[in-house]
């Protein structure tokens, strides 16, 4: 029966994130959540539970208040999860996250048989994690999968291609990034959020790890997307809709 | 050695990242060198385009993935040492060099919206989006080769130039991967390309019932237009295809005009009608982030005012 690892991030959620006046990202008032598409890949990862058996552990790297999302993810279905914490684990690049994410799974979570990821975080959207970490553990991944089975010690996906849909086929153990809609995540009720805070959780510090590489990329501005709209507003009256409509037209949009 | 890279499997996406790597190598004077493989593309179109050299890779055998290739990328850019490898932005590209960075423990700066030299400090700049397009980071890298990936039409096609020369080396054949592709299922469009649409009604939750849409249909039939739409009309209600979905993950649109009906408006929409030359929305909630990215906002009801705008358009 398979070991299936699901990697999620703790994130920002951006639609809490605002533009100060300065154009600079005023985060005060920001919320975290499980970055989206990794919701898929622990709904993923239960799913194939229930059909195959076996267990699922749900893995973030983070720092020490992304223990909620631990929880979280818990309530999603996994049976047990691993979060290796550090405040030194915040902002961390693709290539860093990935070797902490490889370490982890070497010394603690080995062996196992599948690993699914969302196919890029909601907050950096870099895409990178998921293959980067096959490299580093030297397995095969597939990105961008829409549909995922496992079969006769393989895993065999559709992936999403410009042309199209691939069907590609690997031997276990392997990785697997998936895509928003390869199913609709569950909203945990109060008994999953109940039975998640009895399911064992191995917390891993940065000592009981190797080293972790410095960062490739350094980021060296982040400022708010500039959007000049010139936001006018209309009402729902018929003066008010030939008033539109009468923008439209010297726009020459009509 | 030194130089710049493109690797793309697609000849379109090639000559745009030639366009760009054209640039930087002559800003930083160095080579440009492009990764083709042998069986898709002639490698004199790429010399007339402005590549210096070509890395011929032997073609990929019936069922070969494209993984096959990171050891030949990786051990080619061992041995000579290019300033930076751009690869396009494609699904399979952006795998394969997610990888090579990784084996070559190099950064890598995804779908980058411009890459540019500063000879100041002698640094690629890098600008991409974060946030779900909320935000626009600007990174460097501080290891080589110095990656990146870049989205097909970010830049112009280079264009062939008369006299231009440049050389040929064939690369090794590299062992097969263990990833087999076992079925190509090519997409058959039920849809126009709305990436080259003039006027876009999008859909949003707004819309009740699927045949509802039929609204949008009429009104973007009066506009001269297609209809699009937010992730979760085609992800969760499956009411429309999901090449119809607009937003960073979805397509990015450029319309003169983008209308959105019940579009709430969350960033990773608002994103992807960035370009948009014209942005009018109708949403019942006032305070619906569409309307702070909008040009033109009617704040109501989608089902009271699409009939009224219905009937005002039959008047021009």
């Amino acid at each position: 029966m398979p070991t299936i690892i699901t990697c999620f991030k703790w994130v920002i959620d951006e639609a809490y994130i605002r533009r100060g006046s300065s154009g600079d990202l005023d985060f005060s008032a920001v919320d975290y959540k499980i970055s989206d598409y990794d919701r898929n890949a622990i709904e993923e990862a239960v799913k194939l539970k229930a059909v195959h058996g076996g267990t699922v552990a749900s893995l973030t790297v983070g720092v020490p208040e992304a223990t909620k999302g631990i929880k979280d993810s818990l309530s999603r279905g996994p049976d047990k999860a691993f979060f290796a914490a550090d405040a030194s684990f915040n902002n961390l690049e693709p290539s860093q996250t990935a070797s902490l994410l490889a370490a982890v799974i070497r010394s603690f979570i080995t062996p196992y048989d599948l690993i699914l990821c969302g196919e890029g975080s909601s907050d950096l959207y870099t895409q990178q994690v998921g293959p980067r970490l096959a490299e580093i553990l030297q397995i095969p991944s597939i990105s961008f999968v829409q549909k995922v089975e496992l079969k006769d010690g393989k895993v065999v996906a559709e992936r999403r291609v410009e042309e199209g849909v691939e069907v590609v086929e690997a031997p276990l153990p392997a990785l697997v990034t998936v895509l928003p809609d390869i199913n609709v995540p569950r909203i945990p009720g109060v008994k999953d959020t109940l039975m998640a805070s009895k399911k064992p959780v191995v917390t891993i510090k940065k000592e009981d790890l190797p080293p972790f590489p410095a960062p490739c990329l350094e980021t060296v501005e982040m400022k708010a997307a500039k959007m000049d709209r010139s936001c006018e507003k209309f009402g729902t009256d018929a003066a008010e809709i030939a008033r539109f409509v009468d923008v439209l037209r010297k726009k020459a949009l009509i | 050695m030194s130089g710049i890279w493109i690797i793309a499997e697609k000849k379109e996406h090639a000559l745009e990242l030639l366009t760009i790597g054209r640039v930087l190598a002559a800003q930083m004077e160095t080579k440009l060198s492009a990764f083709l493989w042998k069986d898709q593309n002639v490698p004199e179109d790429y010399i007339a385009c402005g590549a210096d050299e070509i890395m011929l890779a032997a073609p990929g055998s019936e069922g070969q993935s494209l993984d096959a290739f990171i050891p030949v990328i990786a051990a080619e850019a061992e041995n000579n040492h290019p300033d930076a490898i751009l690869f396009a932005a494609t699904a399979r590209c952006r795998d394969l060099a997610a990888r090579v960075a990784s084996r070559m423990n190099t950064g890598l700066c995804s779908s980058c919206t411009s890459v540019a030299y500063d000879a100041a400090d002698r640094t690629i700049k890098m600008e991409r989006l974060a946030y779900g397009g909320a935000a626009v980071q600007k990174v460097i890298c501080k290891t080589r080769p110095v990656m990146v990936t870049i989205p097909p039409g970010t830049f112009e096609q280079a264009k062939a130039e008369a006299g231009r020369t440049g050389i040929q080396r064939e690369l090794s054949t590299p062992a097969p991967s263990v990833l087999k592709v076992i079925e190509k299922k090519t997409k058959v469009r039920e849809t126009k390309d709305i990436t080259e649409s003039r006027v876009i009604v999008a859909v949003g939750r707004g819309f009740d019932k699927k045949e509802d849409l039929d609204l949008a249909r009429k009104l973007a039939c009066a506009l001269g237009g297609e209809i699009g739409c937010t992730r979760p009309i085609s992800e969760e209600n499956h009411w429309l295809p999901e090449e119809l979905c607009i937003g960073l993950s979805g397509v990015q649109v450029k319309p003169d005009f983008y209308l959105g009906l019940g579009v709430s408006g969350q960033v990773q929409h608002a994103t992807g009608i960035r370009q948009a030359k014209v942005v009018a929305a109708v949403n019942k909630d006032e305070n619906a982030p569409i309307f702070s990215v909008a040009d033109f906002g009617i704040v109501g009801n989608l089902y009271d005012v699409v009939p009224k705008l219905l009937e005002a358009l039959k008047r021009v």
